[in-house]
């Protein structure tokens, strides 16, 4: 079942010449994972902001084309009750925070406490969002204090919270090191897991090899590439867009060089494990 | 994770002292009253009767520190500018000195003394509630009243938007600095230093604010649900109303006794 379709949608910005989205058309169906990658410039955020809602209610600008969420043309939405549908989580983790809320844990229940969630429901589900974030330590400490990377775990467990339906993530991982962009990932999975339809846009390509379903990429405001992520993430004409391949990718096509020491192209880690394990016969 | 911390929501927020526990509203009104008594009175000597109770009530509230903190500079401050300058400017029969072309006269030592301690009074209330209040107590309570989030927001996020731009300015004047530009020392170099960064500084400002927009509408902000609150204030006891009800009485009569007498 679809949840948001776009038919030949095209968008600009108020008061500019280019569109920044031309042409989309996609179907994308409830409970995937879909990964959005592109080079910078390519129109990811105003993606976002398209499957967001935020365009047409937020950002005026000129929209052609339809987008339909579960069935229903964007512009008659009621853009209050998309902020309740769609989850979003964007690059800025500093502009995230509230400004008006003391301690980590006001922060987390601030969207359910504007979702109208009864007390003691609020407070069991911002105790559930805090332990699987492991925001333990910070939850007496106040938001507007935090550094950058806790900001944005803050703001992901703020987002996460709602437990909207769908969610949209813009580089979640921006500020964060290697072993807590693995943590993030893993609860995206584990979201996707309970039937939640993710996009995320991320630049940390490996990660999006090992949990997407589906990977669109981006080029210039318009759909280059889309598909299975195996399928996509596979095509070494990306590289030519300034699209990073994952690592696995690039050492499969490097190994099957070598007197086809493998046989298929792999794009994660343990793909490429196996095919090796396989190779060598262990 | 702290459950006590946790458990807390569970109940008011009380802190156990019986004038910061007030619901805000409830010190809003005595506040207000003790700021009106002195413009009625026209007296100096009410006025610093009223600054004295200020006194009173922070060391009964145990606020004395964080409000001498601020109170005795702004009072200083503000009290003696303003006491000088009617001194110095007042005409009157009763003349005290001659300074050059200035005159200081009785009428305006005691103009200067009855308008400088009126002002430090008014401000002794606001600087007193600001340290026995907090402003989301107050927002809360207004919120329980039916003013609408968003006006509370607007005045929550406003205050921390004064501490993220000082913030901010900082940041930058560091960033002018490790770019050698000279930041310090003489007052003409820090003005220098300053002025080109307020520029980009509000702009900032207001570039942030967008997207501060967007966050808050992700959060549901907008959402048609009513309210609820993790933070809850304690119930307003008979005896907080009992206590309004005899200080509004008691400033109706002070108010009567002024018209009549």
């Amino acid at each position: 079942m679809n949840c948001i379709t776009l038919k030949d949608v095209s968008y600009k910005y108020p008061y500019t010449e280019d569109f920044v989205l031309a042409n989309i058309n996609y179907q994308f169906e409830k409970g995937k994972f879909y990964g959005i990658i592109g080079p910078n410039g390519s129109g990811k955020t105003t993606f976002c902001n398209l499957l967001r809602g935020m365009i047409p209610h937020f950002f005026h600008g000129d929209l052609s084309g339809d987008v339909l969420i579960e069935g229903q043309d964007v512009r008659d939405w009621n853009s209050d009750l998309l902020s309740t549908k769609i989850g979003y989580i964007f690059q800025n983790p500093f502009t995230q925070i509230s400004g008006i809320k003391e301690t980590v844990f006001e922060e987390i229940a601030l969207g359910l406490e504007n979702l109208g969630v009864e007390k003691e429901e609020l407070i069991e589900r911002v105790v559930e969002v805090v332990k699987l974030l492991k925001l333990e330590k910070l939850i007496k400490k106040n938001p507007n204090n935090l550094s950058g990377g806790q900001k944005q775990r803050v703001a992901f467990a703020s987002i996460i919270a709602m437990n909207s339906d769908i969610l949209v993530i813009d580089e979640p991982t921006s500020q964060l090191d290697p072993e807590s962009t693995d943590e993030i990932f893993k609860i995206i999975n584990l979201l996707k897991e309970q039937g939640k339809t993710i996009f995320l846009v991320e630049h940390k390509i490996d990660l999006i090899a090992e949990y997407a379903d589906e990977v669109i990429v981006l080029n210039q405001g318009q759909i280059a590439r889309s598909g299975l992520t195996a399928d996509v993430l596979s095509d070494l004409s990306l590289l030519q867009m300034g699209v990073t391949l994952p690592q696995a990718t690039l050492l499969s096509y490097d190994l099957q060089k070598i007197d086809k020491a493998i046989d298929t192209i792999s794009i994660t880690k343990s793909q490429v494990k196996d095919q090796i394990m396989k190779r060598v016969g262990v | 994770m702290d459950y006590q911390f946790v458990d807390s929501f569970r109940k008011p927020q009380v802190q156990h002292n019986w004038f910061l526990d007030l619901n805000p509203l409830s010190k809003l009104n005595i506040i207000i009253i003790l700021a009106i008594i002195p413009i009625l009175s026209h007296s100096w000597q009410v006025s610093v009767a009223v600054i004295t109770f200020y006194f009173v009530l922070a060391v009964a509230s145990n606020r004395l520190k964080q409000f001498s903190k601020v109170y005795v500079r702004l009072a200083l401050l503000i009290g003696s500018l303003l006491f000088i300058m009617r001194a110095m400017f007042i005409p009157g029969e009763d003349t005290l000195m001659k300074i050059g072309f200035i005159t200081i006269t009785q009428e305006g030592v005691d103009h200067g003394a009855r308008f400088a301690s009126l002002v430090v009074a008014i401000c002794g209330a606001l600087v007193f509630y600001s340290v026995a209040t907090q402003a989301r107590d107050l927002m809360l309570a207004l919120e329980k009243k039916g003013v609408p989030h968003t006006a509370t927001y607007v005045i929550l996020s406003s205050l921390q938007s004064i501490i993220d731009l000082g913030r901010m300015s900082k940041i930058i004047m560091e960033s002018q600095k490790a770019r050698g530009i000279e930041t310090e020392g003489k007052a003409m170099n820090r003005i220098k230093a300053f002025f080109p960064i307020l520029g980009p500084l509000f702009l900032g400002a207001i570039s942030n604010s967008e997207e501060k927009a967007i966050a808050m509408d992700a959060r549901a902000f907008y959402a048609p649900e009513k309210n609820t609150h993790l933070r809850e204030l304690r119930p307003v006891p008979m005896s907080e109303k009992l206590i309004l009800v005899i200080v509004n009485l008691a400033f109706i009569a002070f108010i009567v006794w002024r018209v009549i007498g």
